[in-house]
């Protein structure tokens, strides 16, 4: 029954099976791999002139080459493509078939050290696409090191200390960038650092689906993420609050370093360790890795567009002279709370107590022998509401009606717990002798003539603030 | 002596001459199939054939009439065991080694990729076929008169079916499984919901329960592959053995196929065997009175349009299982098996979806964990299970859709069962439900009461409905069906294609915020 119609459909189906079993079977036995080994195989045949050598070329045998790292934990097969690796005839051929740069191989011979170790990708993979994995479909955590940032491959073994001068400038130089643009001052980096931005600790080999890669420009892969987030933050991030901008080639350096920050940790054995200690850091260096990004040279106060506030000149000389060391560190432990200024004390950014005091006295260096004229404020009967109508007319313009500052501002917030417990004499003198680097005009004699009297009246009222924010904030 | 030695050395040089003919004799045991003695003696005699009746009813070989659904879901299984074997050879079944085994599977087993596409998209045609075999039978009556139960045990090989295709997609161990395996074992754990308003989950916790006999602990990791791969190779093949053993057996019992009462050949098929035709005598009629109950062939009717299973059913059988073969060989040749990063627990994905065909119920999940991942689908389950159980009119069997006004009841229960359930997908999509409402809303309220439920309880009052104006059960079994079939297909639709990050509505792929 229906003998025609079943014929025609077997017969059919089978024809169609049997042609589409041959083209499978020739895609197996004809990969992309095999293609290179042939070519690679002609070309060492044509390039060897030795007896012994063209010997060994012509016994070249096509078929899968890896390398199984045991402690290592990988399989590479890149050598499928990468045929022509360690031959040395092979110095000036194009790629795949090259011979590796360098003098590498030497001191990390392939057998003991594979490829993916330095190069990451895919190493069990056998075709260039997944191999490499640049590509966000080809689902693969760490793609290819792309050349320019293969510095920071060296740093999985080697200290810097051992890198500075033999090849791996780069990290060293990244290093340098990553200390002096202030990167912790907004990240942690072993428990020590600022809170704004992400902790960094295994960035370097945190997998590229840590990162949202949709605004990412070049390969979708955390190398570009990085590189380019470092040249325009808020490309990559739209809301980020990243101070630091960087050049492209800064950017290239930087993430060579950032890259070199790993969490996974290649085997004892292949790890070359000098015993160099890093010295401490002086405050000058702390200075830069911790307050720079925000501060700068700190002579002048910036109104920042993104934290939509004034950002203090913390090295302003008035500042220095007036303030004494014990204040302003007890401002650097504490931070402002509701700013983006960190509280770097011990248990919370990290900073040790030593590191804290040298950071004071690298910021007081320069600190003028003459100390202000005092005020006397204890000497004056205050008034506060007077202070208040003062308050509104000469500072408000600044800081705000109810000493908030904030957005659209020049002064900075008053109101602040660190403020509110500063000296009274510290905030007279301030007011009265002003703040060179910064929009603070002094108010007193030299200046815009308050009497003492009313600064002094004004502080009384910027005193109570403590208790208005307290209210305040019991009464939302 | 000599004599008997040449003898003997005759016979061996005979024997050794006629190897490939006795071989083959005694393979056929009757010979070859020349004679229509011998052509039934080749069914009854081989094991694997004689599940097979003799002969075979014209109506089973219409190509129209079965579409070779179950056939091809047999066929698929048939690939999906032999491909599966081969994978066992390289897979290993830990957490270290399960993501690279099959990564070199893919890369340097020779065909491993191939042999891995086809493992995989066999199994999920499986899914597709079932669905579609199950249609048919439903929308020719073939669930009546004995063969109720056939119809049970073959929503049971579908549950199976969909089980061994989960417990597949968890074994790689890259982040498609591991996401799978959480969602998964959440709805494990979804019977809290209830537990927990009751106030039972104090005493016997039974979610939690479930949830860690899924993973072998509270997270999936060590213990969990061996598991899954021993219900995945072990116990759910073996169970799906013996009731598909069953299922056949059942269908060889109740005289094959189903076909109509009143069988009109027509064409080619008309003035083919007739009680003249064939080994039997005309004026006698066989029947296995002592043996068999109920109205088999043999019983009821005569051997009238019916001819030799070899080589008429053989043939067919046969085309089928090339273009079968065919098919999924080309499709795994061009689609390959998706395969993501190693499992990785820090990094959820986002949106975490189950693998496409629960995503149906994964949409329902959202509504309501418990609901969607055992309430619903457990009804829906026991639902169809009872169709043949509800509707008993013996009339139209082996006729698609019964009669005119089958067909209409089956248009229009689709056309309203797409309107209503679009709507109502539409509506919470756009207002949200109770919890966006009421954001301090009883949970259970939101159990018993979502789209998902809602959707359901509509399904059953449309069929009462339908009952109720055409006054026959038949014509409430083709809405409720359609209904179940719409809704498979638009909720894992909308599943698939609809819901990003957060589960969130978009109307494509490219709208999604992130990468």
């Amino acid at each position: 029954m229906y003998r025609k119609f079943y014929l025609i459909l077997l017969l059919t189906s089978a024809i169609v099976l049997l042609a589409f079993s041959i083209v499978a079977t020739v895609k197996e036995v004809t990969p992309e791999w095999k293609q290179y080994q042939s070519e690679y195989k002609e070309m060492f045949i044509a390039k060897a002139k030795d007896p012994e050598i063209a010997e060994q070329a012509k016994s070249f045998q096509i078929g899968h080459k890896q390398i199984y790292l045991n402690t290592l934990e990988r399989v590479d097969r890149c050598m499928n493509c990468h045929i022509g690796v360690d031959n040395p005839l092979m110095a000036g051929a194009d790629h795949p078939y090259k011979q590796h740069s360098g003098n590498y191989l030497d001191n990390h011979p392939i057998a003991k050290f594979g490829c993916t170790v330095c190069h990451d990708g895919q190493g069990r993979a056998t075709n260039k696409k997944e191999a490499h994995a640049t590509d966000l479909d080809t689902h693969w955590d760490t793609p290819i090191l792309p050349a320019k940032y293969i510095e920071s491959a060296c740093a999985r073994c080697h200290d810097k200390e051992m890198l500075k001068d033999s090849g791996a400038e780069k990290v060293a130089q990244g290093e340098m960038l990553f200390r002096e643009k202030g990167c912790r001052g907004c990240h942690k980096l072993a428990g020590v650092g600022g809170v704004l931005g992400k902790a960094l600790d295994g960035i370097g080999s945190q997998p590229k689906h840590y990162f949202s890669l949709r605004h990412v420009e070049g390969d979708k892969t955390t190398y570009a993420w990085l590189q380019e987030h470092f040249v325009d933050p808020r490309a990559i991030v739209p809301d980020s609050e990243m101070r630091v901008v960087l050049n492209g080639e800064e950017a290239d350096l930087l993430t060579t370093y950032v890259l070199t920050i790993k969490t996974d940790e290649i085997p004892k054995q292949y790890r070359r360790i000098s015993n160099y200690k890093d010295t401490p850091a002086d405050g000058e260096s702390l200075y830069k890795m911790y307050c720079i990004a925000c501060h700068t040279d700190g002579k002048y106060s910036i109104y920042d567009e993104l934290f939509k506030r004034t950002i203090p000149a913390v090295m302003s000389p008035d500042f220095i002279r007036t303030i004494d060391d014990a204040f302003l560190k007890k401002i650097i432990n504490d931070g402002r709370k509701d700013t983006q200024m960190t509280a770097w004390k011990p248990d919370a950014a990290g900073l040790t107590d030593d590191e804290l005091n040298r950071i004071v006295t690298y910021m007081t260096r320069n600190r003028s022998g003459e100390k202000p004229a005092p005020f006397g404020y204890s000497n004056f009967t205050v008034n506060k509401k007077s202070g208040q109508e003062i308050y509104d007319v000469r500072c408000a313009s600044c800081h705000g009606i109810m000493a908030r500052a904030g957005e659209g501002y020049l002064g900075i917030d008053l109101t602040n717990p660190v403020i509110q417990s500063a000296d009274p004499e510290f905030l007279a003198i301030t007011i009265r002798d002003g703040r060179k680097g910064t929009t603070m005009v002094p108010f007193g004699a030299k200046g815009l003539k308050l009497s003492d009297q009313d600064i002094a009246d004004i502080v009384a009222y910027l005193r109570t603030f403590a208790q208005m924010k307290h209210n305040q904030g019991n009464m939302k | 002596m000599s004599e008997q030695e040449k003898t003997g050395i005759c016979k061996f040089i005979e024997n050794a001459k006629n190897l490939g003919c006795n071989l083959c004799g005694s393979y056929l045991r009757d010979g070859k199939p020349d004679s229509d003695k011998s052509r039934s003696a080749i069914i009854f005699n081989n094991f694997f054939l004689h599940i097979q009746g003799v002969k075979t009813h014209i109506n089973t070989l219409r190509p129209t009439y079965t579409w070779g659904m179950g056939l091809i879901s047999l066929f698929l299984l048939f690939f999906t065991i032999v491909s599966g074997i081969l994978l066992t050879i390289y897979y290993s079944p830990s957490i270290e080694s399960a993501y690279t085994t099959v990564k070199d599977i893919k890369y340097v087993v020779f065909a491993g990729n191939l042999t891995r596409n086809i493992h995989k998209w066999a199994g999920e045609g499986m899914i597709i076929f079932v669905i579609l075999h199950m249609a048919r039978v439903l929308y020719t009556s073939s669930y009546k008169r004995g063969r109720e139960f056939n119809w049970v045990i073959g929503i049971i090989l579908l549950a199976i079916t969909f089980f061994i295709n989960f417990t597949g997609y968890l074994l790689p161990w890259d982040q498609l499984s591991y996401w799978a395996l959480v969602i998964g074992a959440n709805i494990a754990k979804s019977p809290n919901e209830i537990t927990d308003f009751l106030g039972l989950t104090q005493y016997f916790d039974m979610g939690s329960l479930q949830k860690e006999m899924l993973l072998g602990g509270t997270i999936p990791g060590e213990a969990t592959i061996p598991r899954v791969y021993f219900l995945h190779i072990m116990l759910l093949p073996l169970i799906m053995f013996i009731f598909l053993g069953v299922h056949f057996w059942r269908i060889r019992k109740d005289g094959g196929l189903t076909r109509p009462d009143e069988f009109e050949p027509k064409g080619e098929e008309a003035g083919l065997p007739t009680k003249k035709g064939g080994i039997f005598p005309t004026n006698k009629t066989y029947g296995l009175m002592e043996l068999a109950k109920g109205r088999t062939p043999a019983v009821d009717k005569d051997i009238e349009n019916t001819v030799l299973s070899w080589p008429n059913l053989l043939r067919a059988e046969m085309a089928v299982f090339f273009l079968t073969f065919a098919g999924i060989l080309i499709y795994s040749m061009y689609m390959d098996a998706p395969l993501k990063e190693l499992a990785n627990p820090l990094i959820p994905e986002n949106p975490a979806k189950a693998p496409w065909y629960f995503l149906g119920l994964q949409e329902m999940v959202s509504y309501s964990a418990f609901m969607g991942g055992i309430g619903l689908p457990t009804l829906a389950l026991i639902g169809l299970g009872l169709i043949p159980y509800l509707d008993r009119e013996p009339h139209y069997m082996g006729i698609w859709f019964s009669n005119k006004q089958g067909k209409a009841v089956a248009v229009q229960s689709f056309i309203v069962g797409v309107v209503v359930l679009v709507g109502l997908l539409v509506a919470t999509v756009s207002y949200g439900w109770f919890r966006n409402w009421w954001p301090d809303v009883p949970q259970l309220l939101i159990t018993l009461v979502n789209p998902g439920t809602i959707w359901v309880g509509f399904m059953m009052a449309y069929s009462i409905w339908t009952i109720k104006k055409t006054n026959s059960t038949r014509m409430g079994a083709i809405a409720l069906f359609t209904m179940f079939l719409l809704s498979y297909i638009i909720l894992t639709y909308v599943g698939t294609e609809l819901r990003g990050p957060n589960w969130d509505f978009f109307w494509s792929h490219d709208q999604w915020p992130i990468h």
